[in-house]
């Protein structure tokens, strides 16, 4: 089920709610877990025995990991969970890419398994994960109570697109959390405000996306149009599907980490990173990076680890080799800057977002691309290299027909309408109107998604596939 | 406004609106049909467990919750309003407004469309028209967007490649021209079609080209119904109805049309079809595979068949002035390998007629 549907809001929504506030506070957890299954079953009945038994496994080998901490047993099980975990996320995700490459570099033809991707597999997998080394490391006890683990684990809000929350961060939150009209409140405003950029924004620019992708009268301007519009869309339905997951969170009494903070401000590719999926990148961070040995080791060794971390960043996005590349994109990027560019950055002041905008808009060309040659065609065409005329007729219909919806998302991706609000709220005359504002704000913006739900069948979720 | 007003505002504001449109969506009865939209709208799905664990339930349930969820229409609205007057998008879901005439956008040229309605069209000539001493013609009708598109900034089809093309695929027929016949203003502002009363030159003209010229007077009729085309529902605007008119005459008045489909005769002008959601149907009971219209009146003993789509069901009864008998064929409700049960060809004058757009879009061509 996606949060941007009708069944959602309409449905499941005020019944989960309704039954959630109504029941006893010893049963508030078992309420998640049930109405969480339910969401994941309801597009995906099939897949929740992999759900059940990942909760399963998780749960068992938790409390194993923890008795016998010390001994060799402790590292066995957790072994053993990682292995099953990511066999799990390797069959469902992996099989077919690596059958292929297999294909091709062997000569033979192994068919294909062709099985659908489970609908956030990759995200609660690192959950388990998580969740599993923080029990090894003695960072957070072993959960006894299966329910509470399957809340965890399966909790609708952050289940299909993230955050991909640390076991560590709400271990306290679902035992013993208080829900107040504050966070009640703040939960609202923050889910509407992602329906809004994912409805209003994201699902707009990917109309766009699909006009360009369906032209005969390409040119260069539109090729750029489309980077720009594909790399709002991208963090338009990313950060709004976050948004919505933590308003959802905080409804119910739970506080997510943030995972989106503005990263198209950025002045350096590291700060960016800084501030894109927060929780994938310190997943990485902690889980690989660092057991890799990080940056205490050998020049060489490190380099060879910022590799296999970013390749593994890019193929946690999708099985297939662009998704790869672009992680390794981000590797010699990264590498760059560090080594050599940062002095640069810092002297070029604001110029400096130039060169992140740029290294972006190409990092999500090759992100977007089908295979490897189109992504080298779309950047050729980007840079004159595609014998395009500049611009076309088609190009200046659609980046006419869409400039204010450019215009509202390059605003909306920058913390300027935060910033303004903030200063009206802080400002005594003017606070009033906030708000007055931000209540109309909340309910206008639910009717005016609800009249694009109802309006249009477009409404793809791109993080399916993760 | 205290912090914890605001926020009960909040809470009450959305939980209104969450909980309001579902216990509404509860009470209020489904709707069989959507008048605007012109089709059934999604019923209430079948509960079984295979259906669940196949998903058919749940994604069944999505189109109904979707089709049925209150106040519709008025949410469509809403979305078109904001499209249009809030982000400035030049069209909605296809569709745009020009001087408060609707179309909708239908680019680029499809040469493999029209290619494959010249092969049906082949068809027919080689299989009853080659050796029938029929006389074949051929006239393209310009859809709206020919006078609306490029002269407003909109992506337009190659108009002059399509009539080329469509020439160049069928030697056999001598092309009518009459693009120079028409305006935006022959055609309604909310519907695909052009209006009856704005195309007796048209039909004038091609009658003349076939040698049956006649100079006709008409009653024109209103028929006192507020018109809403097809366009008007995609559209979800808020516009204003349209008149409706129709022409007659003596001569029109004493047709007899018959029906193939129902084996009974029709009126040539179904007023009943203004009961309706389409008031277009009214022109030869609409979309038909095949009626015959014989005019005892006329001057000749000549038959003509047409080969059409709907802009044909307004100007079939006008061309039949100069004819004994039209037989009027809809080749997208027929199969044209049964034609010789019902059609004699031989010695006929054959005119197809087309509209740009049908010819673009020629996928319902059988």
């Amino acid at each position: 089920m996606l949060f941007s549907s009708i069944p959602f809001l309409y449905y499941y929504l005020p019944i989960v709610i309704l039954v959630y506030f109504l029941v006893p506070k010893s049963l508030k957890n078992s309420v998640l877990l049930l109405a969480s299954l339910f969401f994941y079953g309801w597009g995906e009945p099939k897949y929740l025995f992999f759900m059940l038994i990942s909760i399963a496994q998780g749960y068992v080998l938790g409390i194993l990991i923890e008795k016998y901490h010390g001994s060799k047993w402790s590292k066995v099980f957790l072994t053993t969970s990682i292995v099953f975990s990511l066999s799990l996320l390797g069959y469902c995700k992996y099989a077919d890419f690596f059958i292929e490459n297999f294909n091709y570099v062997t000569g033979l033809s192994v068919p294909l398994l062709k099985i659908a991707l489970p609908i956030g597999i990759s995200f609660y997998t690192f959950q388990i994960i998580s969740y599993e080394i923080d029990i090894y490391r003695q960072n957070v006890k072993a959960q006894k109570n299966l329910i509470n683990l399957g809340t965890y684990i399966a909790m609708f809000p952050q289940l299909i697109a993230g955050p991909i929350v640390r076991y560590a961060d709400i271990e306290k939150q679902l035992v013993e959390r208080t829900h107040s009209l504050a966070d009640c409140a703040a939960g609202v405003r923050r889910f509407s405000i992602g329906l809004g950029k994912k409805i209003l924004l994201a699902n707009i620019l990917a109309e766009f996306v699909a006009e360009f992708k369906g032209t005969d009268e390409p040119s260069v301007i539109f090729f750029w149009a489309y980077a720009l519009a594909y790399m709002l869309h991208v963090y338009f339905d990313f950060s709004g599907y976050s948004d919505m997951a933590i308003g959802l969170g905080r409804i119910f009494g739970f506080k997510y980490m943030e995972n989106f903070r503005y990263p198209y401000i950025s002045a350096t590719v590291s700060e960016f990173w800084r501030r894109w999926h927060i929780s994938l990148g310190s997943w990485f961070r902690d889980y690989l990076y660092i057991p890799l040995g990080g940056n205490r080791v050998s020049k060489a060794r490190h380099m060879f680890n910022i590799f296999i971390v970013w390749a593994a960043t890019g193929l946690w996005h999708g099985a297939a080799w662009n998704f790869a590349i672009w992680g390794i994109f981000f590797a010699v990027v990264l590498t760059i800057e560090k080594q050599w560019l940062m002095p640069i950055l810092q002297k070029i002041g604001r110029l400096s977002h130039i060169y992140v905008l740029l290294v972006i808009t190409v990092s999500f060309v090759i992100f977007d691309a089908s295979d490897m040659s189109s992504a080298l065609y779309y950047l050729k065409s980007m840079f004159g290299l595609s014998a395009l005329p500049l611009i076309s007729e088609q190009a200046v219909y659609y980046i006419t027909s869409y400039k204010m919806l450019f215009l509202i998302g390059i605003i909306g991706a920058t913390p300027l309408s935060k910033s303004v609000v903030q200063k009206l709220a802080a400002n005594k005359s003017t606070a009033w109107l906030i708000n007055v504002l931000e209540p109309v704000m909340v309910v206008g913006l639910l009717l005016l998604c609800t009249a694009y739900l109802i309006d249009g069948s477009f409404n793809p979720f791109l993080y399916f596939r993760f | 406004m205290t912090e914890k007003i605001k926020n009960i505002a909040i809470v009450s504001l959305a939980g209104l609106c969450i909980f309001g449109f579902f216990f509404w969506g509860i009470i209020q009865p489904d709707q069989e049909m959507s008048y605007t939209e012109r089709r059934p709208l999604a019923d209430f799905p079948e509960f079984s467990l295979d259906a669940v664990l196949s998903g058919k339930f749940m994604s069944e349930f999505e189109d109904y919750s979707l089709d049925q969820f209150p106040l519709r229409d008025s949410f469509r609205t809403l979305k078109a309003l904001n499209s249009f007057y809030v982000l400035g998008q030049k069209d909605n879901n296809n569709i745009y407004l020009v001087n408060g005439c609707i179309s909708k956008l239908d680019y680029p040229f499809n040469e493999s469309s029209v290619n494959y309605a010249a092969s049906r069209f082949e068809f027919i000539y080689e299989k009853y028209l080659k050796d029938s001493n029929a006389k074949v013609y051929l006239s393209v009708i310009p859809d709206k967007n020919y006078f609306l598109a490029e002269q407003n900034g909109y992506p337009a089809l190659d108009y002059q490649e399509l009539f080329s093309k469509i020439q160049e695929k069928m030697p056999y027929a001598a092309y009518l021209d009459i693009t120079g016949l028409l305006q935006i203003e022959d055609y309604y502002a909310t519907d695909t079609h052009w209006r009856q009363e704005k195309i007796a030159d048209v039909a004038e003209f091609l009658a003349e080209k076939m040698g049956v010229g006649f100079d006709s007077e008409y009653e024109l009729i209103n028929t006192g119904k507020p018109f809403y085309g097809v366009y008007y529902g995609q559209a979800a605007l808020p516009l204003a109805a349209e008149e409706m008119y129709y022409l007659t005459n003596d001569v029109i008045a004493d047709y007899h049309v018959f029906d193939y489909e129902s084996m009974q005769e029709v009126p040539v002008y179904d007023l009943n079809k203004l009961e309706g959601a389409d008031h277009y149907e009214m022109f030869l009971s609409g979309n038909k595979s095949l009626v015959t219209i014989e005019n005892e009146n006329a001057a000749t003993d000549k038959e003509l068949i047409i080969f059409r789509d709907s802009f044909g069901s307004s100007l079939s009864p006008l061309l039949a002035q100069g004819y004994k008998k039209v037989t009027v064929i809809d080749i997208r409700y027929i199969s044209p390998a049964i034609l010789a049960n019902y059609v004699e060809f031989a010695d006929k004058d054959v005119l197809f007629i087309y509209s740009s757009s049908v010819l673009n879009n020629s996928v319902t061509i059988k």
